[in-house]
């Protein structure tokens, strides 16, 4: 559609304002109650232009273009109009209003544009401030009551926190109930705050008019969604975080912990120095005496133990490039493939389950798609808490009308908003997929030519889940047969069908299985490598989870996902970094503690992880470091494991790095360095090239874009990307095989990965949980992730998150609290065949009867005391959502 | 809007039929005023953001935050009745109940509440004591005992031009009966016949916009989507001066009835929902009513004489805000959100009550409906001017030597409702304006008498047809008060939305006060242009064209 701005033609979408038509023509127009990501309101009467043929002014932000449209942002009418509006807006507010700089108030520059010094109107109101909560600052004297923060809580987020209160004059924003911010139902997104255009709605650090130094774009270091985030820097300290408003993936928005919770950054506590135990106690070095004693040591080990008694568990939160040094460290510098990552203990079974059933390790559609989804079905996961940002685009897309499927056994935010809700017992899953794969191919729900054309395995899966009758699943799983039947027909008749899911899936002793039973259900309906489907992806925990993976620092493969043991890809690496490659599977993580305990594994390199509060049955994880003879941890702060090590090496936060992540929909993304790194600490990827120095090794890879050359130069499905792309296009998917490749964002759609080019069907049937509950321990503890806070907590407890949620909680469903004696309040104990610990008593019917949930981000509450080493069969993730305990009163 | 997303969520997710203001209403009749405790628990049984339930609570004057007493009396504040004591009885039921007005007596006994209003614009000054009724020159005497409580009733007559009574054929007891061609229709699948006669006939909405009804339908049923659609009958008859819904609803709610199912057959609804407002509440019971009458009657319900056709109506009571009777804004309010206006487009023919296509139209309206469809649309295009087709109820007010509901033809010159029907002003009365059409109608004087009665003729001399009122103000009432008095009525009912009205009206009422500031008074102008060109709505592009009537009758400001 073409319209006519001020003389100037521009072309607009069929559905655009004119105020989308007066940005198009870079017409300068004030908007004050508008903000692209919500819906045109007119409130604020500042956008006023004139169409030809048309009597009076009108807002540009409320009325359609039209063809042809003769738009005038200079009338004179409309300019008086306009400039009378805002002045009776400024008028109502203090006159301190206009003194923050344009640059972070649309309020002051829409006065700069339209001339407005002061206005003629006095009519101030008396307001408090509403400082309760850690990071919003509300101070409603400065309201203009355009809403903007109760449209993207609503329209946006989906929280419905806030609301305009009174009416006329009076009308003014108010938090929940009326009540203090504090005590709504606000979750701390930020979404308000970034809107807000008077300064109303601020924090701490933009409230500070000192001005911002620089601004760093770079991608969040917590969860896996990958968030683009700008850093706003001075003096050296991080004054604020605001989501990238041109990000792919999160397009302006953001949660608690990417926004706000960087405090930890320069927390006092803060690994400035390296650290030797000496004596039994860890003191300060520097880093010629802590990498040369680390050098000595693994030489003097591998040389009377043999290499593959030194092992190195890398990092999900480290950069692809730090990943991608580790495992050339271990297989250069060591000569082992004993180099694994903590996505071992997340989502190692999705990489297994959908490489066996699709071929690729990664997600199968982008995260745009799910913006199409007519329906979702959510297993294990809870992502309006662990991964935010979709949590909030799923919640919209279904409250717009998408039909939701939530399988978990605890009823989350999500779950009260599903059409269906399967609460299986945990570790049941399979038998519900089974089941959900039976009525699907019962009811006729399944496209055939799909499944003809393009997939293997069908007879042999129709075969198997004839076993699993609705009734059958009801038996082991709990789930009715009639809410079975019910979510097949809703998943298997929708439209765009979307999988998704979480932990809940994959950490299980049959957690590949799981896996493999739900893609199948994504196969059999042609949800996946189709125009029509949205696939099947798992939300990645870590903010790296797939680019660890990825960049092979695992036992069996080298980047790319390429086998250590095909002789091809062995003589490539081997040929480009001067060594032979095993063809042997190194060490599992849990192999790993292990072979410690049977002394077999002597020197072990961790690598951002704190193996001591997250690894599960953590007494064993102990063991396994007291009888190692070199335990090195590279961390940010002295960590539960960092204060059990022999070196500890002060590392860089991820604000402070130079790399790429990749997150759950495979997108690599650019991390850049907006703070240095305190005191001595120096970034990961310094700190394994130094290491690899001192072992006398050369790496290479003078900086992280020549790291990811080399990684991409010898990996085909990476051999595209290139940082300097990167910087140039914005982020890209693998597989992107040469540098005018734009990435698959959706896979599949000529082919599947596997050997036969066919999705595999896989018949996986149902095996019991490892741990099962008995008359000692005779409720099921499942373990999970808060809002708030974050894995261990070791961040977001140096936080005022920590003010949010400042102790563990241990959910408890009311009847079991009931026989228990327990008030929600109550200090419990929980104990499991491994340990016990204490927490507070949190009665929810939440939970299931019979089960209890609790986080791990508390060590006063180390979760993992009690979990079991019992692990997925196929990939040794641990089972860590099924423990049985049991629970008393304490005291 | 604020809203749009949890209007989504209500549509998928919320208690069906939840009443959210009637939930609050309930928590003020019981407590006196509503907790954070309240809201958190109302939220909680229907399913909404406790946010926005404070929001809805904190919006209608009948659930806003000021305290009750156990004795609620509203007082009207309207300008009819503010004609008939010169502005002075609302100080004077304060003073003589002992409470402030729109506060509370320090016993807490008391509460005294204005309110735009009460529909007693024939025989004001008028209160509502809780629900009882009193008007009349002795409301002092009424309210404190002194008199027995007086409820008159509304005096009606038909013009001798019409024929017979339309929209006032049931309160005359002579015409079609409400329900005569319903049966017939709904039998015959004939809904066509309805928009067909309707168009025929030129009825224009009776609410003030004058949209053409028949188009109006023809949009909704266009609209595009699956589900339920909705005809809303507005019954928040909010403007001071009218009292024809009143009447209609009080006296005649089944032709109102039987006029929402033809419109509804019409625009493709299946859901009826009249808004009446608390102000109101005779009309509202006799609503109530008449709807189970129906559906005993078989007039209503989910299958129509067998047909499987279904159409039912459900009655909404509102909570005290004049800018809900402005379709967007009342669609907010059965939706339990705040009255707010949104913009439009989208229009609610194709995004009305839960984003649904809905038609809203007026009682007056509907109710000319039923005898359109019985006695042809070609009847009714027979009687009026230009335009404007056919009849209109206009409201005369107790300074009228006839005060009442006359029917008249459409076209109908000012001066023969003012002399003949009204017969001039009431003895010792001297005139000196007329409000014509509501609050937002144009004040004229006897210049303007030989306009007549028509869209187009009264917008030409600054007035509007509006409600169809015509509110004689004697010589008792100077400039200053009157403007004073309806900065008031500006001021606390804009709904706040849009900055031009909202701070506009606020800054305009202190103006009258004496309060404003200086530097303001320069800028007056330019606000009145502002809020007229730059308002949302039309209550507040309407009050600068008031305000400029007022000066041109009553002369420059000193």
């Amino acid at each position: 559609m073409r319209v006519i701005v001020d003389g100037t033609p521009v072309t607009v979408a069929a559905d655009s304002s004119l105020l989308d038509a007066t940005r198009a023509a870079g017409a300068e127009v004030p908007s004050l109650c508008a903000d692209p990501r919500l819906a045109p309101y007119g409130s604020c009467r500042t956008c006023m232009v004139s169409i030809e043929g048309t009597d009076g002014p009108v807002p540009a932000c409320t009325t359609p273009a039209a063809e042809g449209g003769v738009v005038r942002t200079d009338d004179p009418v409309a300019l008086r109009t306009a400039r009378l509006a805002l002045e009776l807006i400024v008028g109502q507010l203090p006159v301190s209003a206009l003194d923050q700089p344009p640059e972070r108030s649309e309020l002051v520059r829409a006065c700069l544009e339209l001339g407005i010094e002061r206005s003629r109107f006095r009519g101030e109101r008396a307001a408090e401030r509403d400082d309760s909560h850690p990071y919003v600052e509300y101070d409603a004297a400065l309201c203009i009551a355009c809403a903007r923060c109760v449209r993207i809580c609503d329209e946006l987020q989906g929280t419905f926190a806030l609301a305009m209160v009174g009416r006329g004059a009076d009308t003014v924003l108010a938090p929940g109930s009326g009540g203090p911010w504090s005590e709504s139902d606000c979750v701390s997104c930020g979404a308000c705050v970034d809107s807000c255009p008077s300064g109303a709605l601020s924090e701490i650090g933009l409230s500070d008019p000192r001005p911002i130094e620089r601004t760093t774009t770079t991608t969040c270091g917590y969860c896996g969604v990958g968030c683009t985030l700008d850093v706003h820097t001075r003096d050296g300290q991080v004054a604020a975080i605001r989501p990238n408003r041109a990000a792919p993936v999160n397009r302006g928005h953001a949660c608690v912990k990417g926004r706000f919770a960087h405090g930890f950054v320069r927390s006092r506590d803060r690994l400035t120095t390296p650290l030797i135990r000496r004596d039994g106690a860890l003191v300060e070095t520097d880093w010629e005496d802590a990498l040369g004693h680390v050098a000595v040591e693994l030489r003097r080990i591998g040389d009377r133990y043999g290499p593959d008694a030194i092992a190195a568990i890398s990092s999900a939160r480290g950069t692809n490039e730090e990943n991608y040094l580790m495992e050339k460290l271990m297989r250069v510098a060591i000569g082992t493939n004993n180099v694994d990552n903590c996505a071992r203990i997340c989502h190692a079974p999705s990489a297994a389950g959908l490489v066996a059933s699709f071929g690729l390790s990664g997600g199968t559609n982008p995260f745009e798609d799910f913006d199409r989804a007519g329906v979702f079905l959510l297993c294990g996961s809870n992502p309006t808490e662990a991964h935010p940002v979709v949590g909030a685009r799923i919640k919209q897309r279904v409250i717009a009308g998408a039909g939701l499927v939530v399988v978990d056994p605890r009823r989350t935010e999500l779950a009260d908003y599903a059409d269906v809700h399967l609460r299986p017992r945990p570790g049941t899953n399979v038998a519900v997929f089974n089941g959900l794969a039976g009525v699907l191919i019962d009811e006729g729900y399944i496209d055939d030519p799909f499944i003809a054309a393009r997939t293997e395995g069908f007879d042999a899966l129709r075969e198997l889940v004839a076993d699993y009758s609705p009734q059958r699943v009801e038996e082991i799983s709990g789930v009715s047969s009639s809410d079975l039947r019910r979510a097949a027909a809703l998943y298997g008749g929708g439209d765009h069908r979307a999988i998704v899911w979480g932990l809940g899936v994959t950490e299980h002793a049959h957690g590949t299985d799981g896996v493999r039973a739900l893609c199948n259900l994504a196969t059999l309906t042609g949800s996946v490598g189709t125009a029509d489907g949205c696939g099947a992806n798992p939300l990645r925990g870590q903010n790296n989870v797939q680019g660890a993976s990825d960049m092979g620092a695992m036992p069996d493969i080298l980047p790319g996902y390429q086998s250590v043991a095909d002789a091809e890809v062995a003589s490539r690496f081997g040929d480009a970094w001067g060594i032979r490659i095993r063809p042997e599977r190194g060490l599992r993580i849990p192999e790993m503690f292990d072979a410690a305990v049977d002394g077999r594994l002597k020197a072990l390199i961790v690598f951002g992880e704190d193996i001591a509060q997250t690894d599960p049955d953590t007494a064993h994880v102990k063991a396994a470091i007291d009888a190692c003879e070199l335990v090195v941890s590279q961390e940010i702060f002295l960590s539960a494991t960092a204060s059990l090590a022999d070196v500890v090496l002060p590392a860089a936060a991820f604000l402070e790095k130079d790399g790429t992540f990749t997150n759950f929909d495979r997108r690599v993304q650019r991390v850049r360095p907006a703070l240095d790194p305190p005191g001595a600490a120096r970034p990961d990827f310094e700190i394994i090239r130094d290491l690899g120095a001192e072992l006398g090794t050369d790496l290479g890879c003078s900086t992280p874009a020549a790291a990811f050359a080399e990684m991409a130069s010898l990996t085909p499905t990476f051999a595209g990307i290139s940082h300097e792309r990167l910087d140039r296009d914005g982020p890209i998917a693998w597989p992107c095989r040469s540098p005018d490749d734009p990435g698959e964002r959706a896979l599949y759609r000529e082919r599947f990965e596997t050997p036969s080019g066919r999705a595999r069907l896989t018949t996986v049937p149902y095996a019991p949980p490892g741990e099962a509950p008995d008359r000692e321990f005779p409720l099921l503890l499942v373990t999970g992730r808060r809002l708030e806070h974050y894995n261990a907590g070791t961040m977001t407890r140096r936080t005022r998150n920590l003010e949010l949620v400042p102790e563990e909680l241990l959910e408890l469903h009311p009847d079991d609290a009931c026989a228990l004696g327990v008030g929600g309040g109550d200090r419990v104990r929980i104990a499991s065949r491994r340990g016990e610990i204490a927490a507070i008593a949190d009665v929810t019917d939440r939970v299931s009867p019979g089960q209890a949930f609790i986080g791990f981000h508390f060590p006063e509450a180390p979760a993992n005391l009690l979990t079991s080493q019992h692990g997925d069969e196929v990939t040794s993730c641990p089972e860590y959502k099924v423990t049985a305990v049991r629970i008393t009163l304490d005291g | 809007m604020p809203g749009r997303t949890v209007t989504e969520l209500e549509r998928r997710y919320g208690r069906r039929g939840a009443d959210v203001l009637g939930a609050l209403r309930d928590v003020v009749a019981a407590t006196g005023r509503i907790e954070p405790a309240d809201v958190d628990r109302i939220a909680a049984e229907l399913r909404l953001p406790r946010a926005h339930v404070n929001g809805a609570a904190s919006f209608y004057a009948d659930l806003a935050p000021t305290p009750r007493g156990r004795r609620h009396v509203r007082v009207c504040a309207g300008t009819a009745c503010f004609a008939a004591s010169a502005g002075t009885h609302l100080d004077a039921v304060a003073v003589a109940l002992g409470a402030p007005v729109g506060g509370v007596s320090e016993d807490g006994g008391v509460s005294v509440q204005p309110v735009h209003c009460l529909g007693y614009c024939y025989g004001g000054p008028a209160a509502l004591d809780d629900e009882q009724p009193c008007a009349g020159a002795d409301l002092i005497d009424q309210l404190t005992g002194g008199a027995d409580p007086r409820d008159p009733e509304i005096p009606v007559a038909v013009a001798v031009e019409v024929p017979e009574p339309i929209v006032l054929a049931g309160v005359a007891g002579t015409g079609p009966e409400p329900w005569e061609v319903w049966e017939d229709i709904v039998r015959g699948g004939a809904h066509d016949r309805v928009s067909r006669e309707v168009k025929a006939s030129g009825l224009r909405g009776r609410g003030g916009a004058g949209f053409p009804a028949a188009v109006k339908w023809g949009s909704a049923a266009e609209a595009p989507g699956d589900g339920d659609r909705y005809l809303i009958c507005n019954g928040d008859e909010g403007d001071p001066g009218s009292f024809v819904d009143r009447l209609l609803m009080e006296r005649d709610p089944h032709r109102v009835l039987a006029g929402m199912g033809l419109a509804a057959l019409a625009a493709g609804a299946t859901r009826g929902i009249v808004y009446v407002r608390s102000e109101y509440p005779r009309a509202r019971d006799a609503l109530r009513t008449a709807v189970a009458e129906a559906r005993a009657g078989g007039q209503l319900g989910a299958d129509l004489f067998g047909t499987g056709t279904g159409f039912d109506v459900e009655v909404f009571e509102g909570a005290g805000s004049y800018v809900a009777g402005e379709e967007t804004s009342l669609i907010h309010s059965i939706e339990g959100l705040r009255g707010e206006v949104a913009a439009r487009p989208p229009y609610p023919t194709e995004h009305g009550y839960l984003h649904r296509p809905t038609v809203v139209n007026n009682v007056e309206t509907l109710a000319a409906v039923p005898w359109i469809v019985a006695r042809g649309g070609a009847a009714y295009a027979q009687l009026g001017v230009g335009g404007s087709r056919g009849t209109k109820v206009v409201c005369l007010n107790e300074r009228f030597r006839n005060p009442g509901a006359y029917e008249v033809e459409l076209g109908t010159p000012l001066r023969r409702i003012f002399e003949e029907l009204g017969g001039g002003p009431r003895d010792g009365s001297v005139v000196r304006s007329i409000q014509v059409g509501g609050p937002l109608g144009g004040f004229v004087d006897a210049r303007d008498l030989d306009t007549p009665l028509s869209f187009e003729a009264l917008r030409e001399i600054g007035a509007d047809l509006g409600h169809g009122s015509l509110i004689v103000l004697d010589d008792r009432v100077d400039r200053a008060m009157l403007e004073r008095h309806f900065w008031r009525f500006a001021a606390s009912e804009s709904c706040g939305t849009c900055a031009p009205c909202r701070l506009g009206t606020q800054r305009g009422l202190e103006r009258t006060a004496g309060r404003g500031d200086p530097d303001a008074a320069t800028a007056f102008e330019e606000m009145l242009e502002a809020m007229e060109r730059g308002s949302l709505c039309a209550f507040g592009r309407s009050v600068p064209p008031v305000v400029r009537s007022i000066e041109r009758v009553y002369g420059a400001a000193p």
